[in-house]
């Protein structure tokens, strides 16, 4: 990370307009969520590829017609099951 | 000159962002394929564990990438039918 702080050691950023610093907060929230989004696909990615790749070395760089539609199944339920536990935490709440 | 560092302080950010999605990709496709194609890691590697190397590292880019496109088009239907948020 001393790579950010190293590039813009010459931006002073008090000497930016309002709007200017609005604008930045507003990308700075987007990037923030973009990076959650990042976050979630990779840990997706680790977690399918564990349950639809079997186990053992891999002969063929291309996803097959069995991996390919598991990995896409095994997101959507993954997210689902996201969904059975918010409702079910919303419920016991109440 | 504001508008510069304004432009820049974005540049960097998305840069950092993108090195960091590189990074973490690296990392994952490493563990998971040192973990299918080296089972016994010998005195050096073979050429039957660095093909299957090139091969898993290929399909798990192609999973990362067939993961990536279900998860944005899920999340923009939730977000269209104004369900849950993920």
């Amino acid at each position: 990370m001393d790579g950010l702080g190293g590039g813009l050691a010459n931006v002073d950023v008090t000497r930016l307009s309002d709007a200017d610093k609005q604008q930045l907060q507003q990308f700075a929230i987007n990037e923030g969520q973009k990076a959650r989004i990042q976050s979630s696909i990779h840990s997706l990615t680790d977690t399918c590829f564990r349950k639809c790749i079997p186990a053992g070395t891999i002969k063929n760089g291309k996803l097959d017609k069995y991996e390919e539609p598991c990995m896409r199944q095994c997101v959507d339920r993954f997210l689902d099951a996201n969904i059975v536990v918010l409702r079910e935490l919303e419920r016991l709440r109440q | 000159m504001a508008d510069d560092s304004k432009m820049q302080i974005m540049r960097q950010v998305q840069q950092e962002a993108a090195m960091q999605n590189a990074r973490m990709l690296v990392e994952k496709l490493n563990e998971h394929c040192f973990e299918r194609c080296v089972p016994k890691p010998g005195t050096s590697l073979s050429s039957g564990e660095e093909g299957c190397f090139k091969s898993c590292m290929e399909k798990y880019m192609s999973a990362w990438n067939t993961v990536s496109k279900q998860y944005v088009a899920r999340i923009q239907r939730e977000s269209a039918s104004g369900g849950l948020s993920l």
